[in-house]
């Protein structure tokens, strides 16, 4: 067990084998620690299973279990029925990449959400299947580039849209549902904690950046995070039975450039004329968002900026105790 | 008290009896009986499990891998279609040693599709590391369903009950269902060890390396080898408890003296036994044996109960295309590995629901008796048949 | 093993620390307004105290280094603010009122200052002038246990914080009641005492272990025009004096004030108060009407000028006077003319006027502010004596300069002397100098937020009441929390939070780096809004 830290259970402890500023195992470490130690966790292959549970060695502290790629939130469904055979209110969280989510994993979510299995599913969406290589996946925007959908003399990257699997989530009228990223850490925590105060299937769409299959330096993680909100390409909404009920409003809107410049899977969009098509279609996606979430609201500006400040004393806002391992 | 029971009735009331707290489905023919009957009992307060309607037989097998993981006894049935798509989970739900427990209620697998019995999709999944076990007819499939809990749970082994579709499922027999009184006192409650719980966490299901992975399929291998002992045992004393007893590794028919014996699984052996009876009848010194489990394969068993024989008959009703019958060779490579030159004829009928009647047996039997063992033939195919391709 | 289950958190047995190829390092920075307050004011630790409101702490920590806040925070030219990197976010922290603000506290709370130690040394020393420099020195020798004795010339302490700052700016009970604190630490004043002349100084040599000399440069520079005398004319610190000690000359309607530093511009300012239509005749040009060349530029204050011009002085730009016109016995007003060079060829500040360029500005008195010189008279001995037995400060030293400056110079001389006479008193050394500039911080966790000012009233003839009041107490709360806190951890928790390897301990009163994990990756130093944390590279 790791007990170094007498503040936060580090209920995903150190010694994974994630990249050096792997934004997954960033939100997964944030996530697990607000909802604490008393829970069963249930993961789909991926970066975050196969990074924490190599070479006989686990960094999970709570019980923990993988089957495979897809059936996380089936798996997840069972465990729920389980302990509601005898009335044990243990909170069940599934643990997935936006494989395991928009994809592959999407059948197993869509009937655990469907038959109302109080079951937390948090997807960790790094844009791509990155443990195998950075292949795409229906998560990957409009433009990327990656191995299977490299840009060459006749490709531009990715041909397809981003999923929005928040809208096929929330066309299942859950109680709720949210995105999330791991700039905005205070803003997390409350959806988490909101999440774990519901009962019901509750949906959670991290975006969590990857420096090695974004293409951007490691220690601009969370920078990239913040700018991919601050455009409007990732908006941050709640959704409650499906109807949208808060947004977080920007500061202002930075053009979709700033992002796009910091990450070398867009570096192709740059240097020809085509590219510069798709970076203009790029920033109309952003727009539609802002326009569609009224992210941009005269009345309520600068949510963005509020919930980044930095605040004295604050000491990171975990404010729980260690549970003291049992033997 | 002997009822007239359809077999999906017989095994859903034994599987009742059990007590699972989960039980996960999703709707295939021939299983779909069962899982009704289940849903029924569960809506008139019978019994007290949650019934998931999982949304495809992956999610079901999940569901039940889950609830087993958090030391819950859970349920599920399948058959054909249903059971290849569950197939990855099979594996995983193997590897990962959790004592679930399901009925495959075998049918055909497609293409072309089929609705009726035989035995390729259990075969198919041989590999998967579950212990299988076929039973001959409704009483036997009840009593065995509660068997299956038992030695799960003794040996952190999956079971998978194998009883034919529709000649079963579907098939009024008089049955003794075992009495919730005696399933209690045969079946202790599931301590899991290594349940989900936080209080003793846990990681299960991290990642091998070429330097491990070895040793967990070791492992596994000998875990199945070892469950053979727990599978006799398991019969025996359910004997003990209701007084009824179908055999541990296999069944027995006329075997003493026999000469000939023909070797088959499930359904089939009632019209084996008729056709045997027809044989002695007229002086053949005919037996048979139904192999009861087939994983773990019991190789030594086998070979000292076919001792004996002079020729043995494999009747199975499933294939592996480009090899040939599955039975027949596993039968043939254990046989000869101890030395034994019995010559072992395979057939391979009944695919897709095809009758065999006692008529068609008899004329196998006779068959064998007369030429060669080629390596596999099979029974009533109409060679020309309108589906044959250039 | 067998049963797929791993033992939980047995991955912290592996060190993933051995990946890295760059280390994050906690480190304190020196702010960039601490680096240029003259004082050397630990600003951003005074200022972090006060967010805690712990406001006698704030006190006391800002005291350690300036004795004199209440007093600073009205006069000083604050570059602080000039040097405070929230000016690339929003506007620069107005550290100048809540200086004020704390030594506005503690003369509403009789806070005390405390002496570092119950003993007291066997040597001795005196000060010579009780001005900025000389009280600054006598407070650091006084907290340490030296018995210190001031000398002052005239029969008040304050130096030019008495006689050359008009009241509407410093109100005298402030300045005061400031200089009552500082003495009350046992310090012996001796007013109208006039070393070289009242008392000799070998005498004093003798006396006393050390002596520092902190005179100020009280001798007005005169005009080179030998008209430039007479009644009607006067030097600027001549007629501050006057008003300050509450006798001020009858001022006829129109004034020439000469000059273009804070005493011109405070000659001027009283002059109209007392009723006169003011002209301030300056030989530099506005302020940014030469951008890199500051000697150039008018040296008051902006805030001076601003106020000054809005209390209907007229100020005329890169004129000198060639002579003052009299008569009847005063002054009729002054010739002025166009400057062309402000320096000669040694660099000696001597305007040259263009010929031909003249006009005539009437004014009944001229009031010349246009510098000042240090007045050795008697003391000349002292001046061959170096270090430690006497020490020159202030703007005997450095010629006139600021009340800070001659504050931190006080501190630079006592903490010499200090460092021989003490135990335990090292030579002040600097925090480690690492610069933190405003591209080291980063700004994404900083709200913008409006600079709090007070309001200023304007004067009405004759009132030398104050009018530039202090902040509200919400106000106070709101301007200091917009303190960066430059290179200083102020716990907010970014590193801890966002370390994807857990490779971030919190302890009860810090951050620590894990370095048998911590990958390198960097997110805790760029994601530090305050630039706390460096990373350093560990290959050669």
């Amino acid at each position: 067990m790791d007990t170094r830290d007498p503040f936060r259970e580090n209920v995903l402890a150190a010694g994974h084998r994630a990249c050096a500023g792997c934004g997954e195992a960033m939100a997964a470490r944030m996530v697990t620690d607000l909802i604490g130690s008393e829970a069963i966790y249930v993961a789909a292959t991926g970066c975050l299973q196969v990074f924490t549970t190599h070479n006989a060695q686990s960094a999970w502290q709570v019980p923990w279990i993988h089957s495979v790629f897809a059936n996380a939130a089936a798996v997840a469904a069972g465990i729920e029925a389980a302990l509601r055979a005898r009335g044990d209110n243990t909170p069940v969280v599934v643990q997935a990449g936006d494989g395991g989510t928009f994809d592959i994993g999407l059948q197993c979510l869509s009937g655990m959400i469907e038959r109302g299995h109080d079951v937390l599913f948090v997807c960790y969406d790094n844009e791509g299947y990155m443990n195998t290589g950075v292949q795409r996946s229906g998560s990957t925007p409009h433009a990327v580039r990656t191995t299977t959908s490299p840009p060459g003399r006749l490709r531009a990257g990715k041909r397809h849209l981003k999923k929005d699997v928040l809208a096929i989530v929330g066309a299942h009228h859950l109680p709720y549902a949210a995105t999330a990223t791991v700039a905005f850490f205070s803003d997390l925590q409350d959806k988490v904690k909101k999440a774990l105060s519901i009962r019901g299937p509750r949906f959670l769409q991290v975006l969590a950046p990857c420096p090695l299959g974004w293409d951007h330096a490691a220690e601009r993680t969370v920078e990239v995070a913040r700018l991919a909100v601050e455009t409007g390409l990732f908006p941050l909404v709640e959704l409650e039975y499906g109807t949208p009920t808060s947004v977080m409003h920007l500061a202002r809107q930075r053009p979709v450039e700033d992002y796009l410049e910091l990450q070398g899977r867009f570096r192709h969009l740059f240097a020809s004329d085509r590219g510069r098509e798709e970076i203009r279609h790029l920033q109309a996606l952003a727009d539609t968002h802002v326009a569609h979430y009224g992210l941009l609201d005269p009345d309520r500006p600068g949510a963005t900026e509020a919930s980044v400040a930095a605040r004295r004393h604050a000491w990171g806002g975990y404010a729980r105790p260690r549970r003291e391992p049992s033997s | 008290m002997r009822q007239q029971l359809e077999g999906s009735h017989a095994v859903a009331s034994a599987v009742a009896r059990c007590r699972p707290r989960v039980i996960a489905a999703y709707p295939i023919t021939p299983q779909t009986h069962i899982i009704e009957h289940l849903a029924r009992m569960i809506a008139d307060g019978d019994l007290d499990s949650e019934f998931v309607s999982a949304e495809s037989e992956f999610a079901a097998a999940s569901i039940v891998l889950g609830a087993v993981a958090t030391g819950e006894r859970a349920f599920t049935a399948t058959a054909s279609q249903g059971l290849l798509l569950m197939t990855e989970v099979l594996f995983n739900i193997a590897g990962l040693r959790l004592p679930v427990v399901m009925i495959c209620a075998n049918r055909a697998v497609s293409a072309p599709i089929s609705i009726f019995n035989d035995h390729q999709d259990s075969m198919s999944l041989r590999d998967a590391g579950w212990i299988q076990l076929y039973v001959e007819s409704n009483q036997e499939a009840a009593d065995t369903v509660v068997q299956a809990y038992r030695i799960a749970e003794t040996c952190a082994l999956p079971v998978m009950v194998c009883m034919d579709g529709f000649f079963l499922t579907h098939t009024f027999e008089p049955v003794e269902l075992p009495t919730q009184e005696e399933v209690d006192r045969y079946l202790p409650p599931l301590r899991f060890p290594r349940a989900l719980n936080p209080a003793r966490p846990m990681t299960l299901g991290g990642g091998a390396e070429p330097d491990n992975y070895l040793e967990y399929r070791a492992s596994q291998h000998r875990a199945l080898d070892d469950a053979a002992e727990t599978i006799a045992h398991a019969s025996t004393e359910y004997a003990q408890v209701t007084g009824r007893d179908h055999g541990g590794l296999f069944e027995a028919y006329r075997l003493a003296d026999a000469h000939t014996v023909v070797v088959a699984l499930g359904s089939v052996m009632g019209a084996i036994k008729d056709s045997v009876d027809a044989l002695r009848h007229q002086g053949q010194a005919v037996g048979a044996l139904r192999l009861r489990c087939f994983r773990p394969f019991p190789s030594q068993a086998l070979v000292r109960a076919l001792a004996g024989a002079q020729r043995i008959v494999v009747v199975e009703k499933a294939l592996s295309a480009g090899a040939g019958g599955i039975l027949a060779c596993e039968l043939r490579a254990c046989l000869q590995q101890a030395g034994s030159a019995c010559p072992v004829h395979g057939f391979v009928g009944g695919l897709g629901g095809r009758d065999l009647t006692v008529n068609t047996l008899t004329a196998v039997i006779d068959a064998a008796a007369k030429s060669p063992a080629p390596a596999c033939r099979f029974i009533d195919c109409h060679e020309t048949g309108p589906l044959e391709t250039g | 093993m067998t049963r797929l289950d791993f033992a939980p958190g047995s991955s912290i047995a592996y060190h993933t620390g051995d990946w890295r190829v760059q280390q994050p390092v906690y480190r304190d920075k020196w702010p960039p307004c601490s680096r240029a307050c003259p004082c050397g004011e630990d600003i951003q630790a005074w200022l972090a105290l006060a967010n805690d409101h712990e406001w006698e702490a704030a006190w006391r920590k800002l005291t350690e280094r300036n004795p004199l806040p209440a007093v600073l925070g009205r006069i000083c030219f604050h570059p602080c603010e000039g040097a405070c990197n929230r000016r690339a976010l929003d506007t620069a922290v107005n550290v100048h009122a809540l200086e004020r603000e704390l030594g506005d506290r503690a003369l509403r709370n009789g806070w005390r200052h405390e002496r570092l130690t119950a003993r007291f040394t066997n040597r001795k020393v005196a000060v010579i002038g009780a001005g900025p420099a000389g009280l600054s020195f006598a407070f650091q020798m006084a907290r340490h246990g030296v018995p210190v004795t001031l000398f002052e010339a005239t029969d008040r302490p304050g130096g030019t914080l008495a006689s050359g700052i008009p009241a509407y700016r410093l109100p005298r009970d402030v300045l005061e009641r400031e200089i009552d604190a500082i003495l009350d630490l046992g310090i012996t004043l001796q007013t109208g005492v006039r070393i070289g002349t009242d008392r000799d100084v070998d005498c004093l040599r003798e006396s006393f272990d050390a002596i520092f000399l902190a005179i100020g440069a009280q001798r007005p520079r005169r005009h080179p025009d030998g008209g430039a005398e007479g009644a009607g004319i006067l030097t600027g610190l001549d007629f501050l004096h006057q008003v300050n000690t509450g006798s001020p000359p009858a001022v006829p309607s129109r004034v020439a004030v000469i000059g273009g530093g804070n005493t011109a511009m405070d000659a001027a300012r009283c002059a109209r108060r007392l009723g006169a239509d003011v002209t301030v005749i300056c030989a530099q040009g506005p302020h940014g009407s030469q951008p890199g060349h500051p000697d150039a530029e008018i040296t008051a204050l902006p805030e001076e000028v601003r106020q000054a011009e809005a209390e209907g002085i007229r100020i005329r730009y890169r004129l000198g006077v060639r002579r003052v016109v009299h008569g009847g016995g005063q002054p009729a007003g002054v010739e002025i003319a166009r400057v062309d060079r402000l320096h000669d060829l040694e660099g000696r500040f001597h305007p040259r006027l263009f010929a031909g360029t003249e006009e005539f500005l009437p004014a009944g008195m001229v009031i010349f502010a246009i510098g000042q010189e240090v007045d050795w008279r008697g003391l000349d001995t002292l001046k061959t004596l170096s270090p430690p037995e006497v020490m020159v400060g202030g703007d005997a030293a450095s010629g006139p300069r600021f009340a800070a400056t001659a504050i931190g110079s006080g501190f630079q001389a006592a903490s010499t002397l200090l460092a021989r006479w003490v135990e335990g008193v090292t030579t002040h050394a600097e925090r480690e100098s690492r610069e933190i500039p405003a591209q080291a911080l980063n700004l994404a966790y900083y709200r913008p937020e409006p600079r709090q000012e007070p309001p200023a009233s304007f004067a009405s003839p004759n009132d030398f009441r104050e009018i530039v009041p202090g902040l509200d107490a919400a106000a106070v709360e709101k301007e200091a929390v917009r303190c960066l806190s430059c290179g200083v951890c102020f716990h907010c928790g970014n590193c801890w939070n966002f370390c994807p390897d857990a490779a971030i301990l919190r302890r009860e009163d810090r951050f620590t780096v894990d370095t048998d994990y911590c990958k390198g990756c960097g997110i805790c130093a760029r994601e530090c809004p305050c630039g706390h944390i460096d990373m350093e590279s560990l290959l050669t």
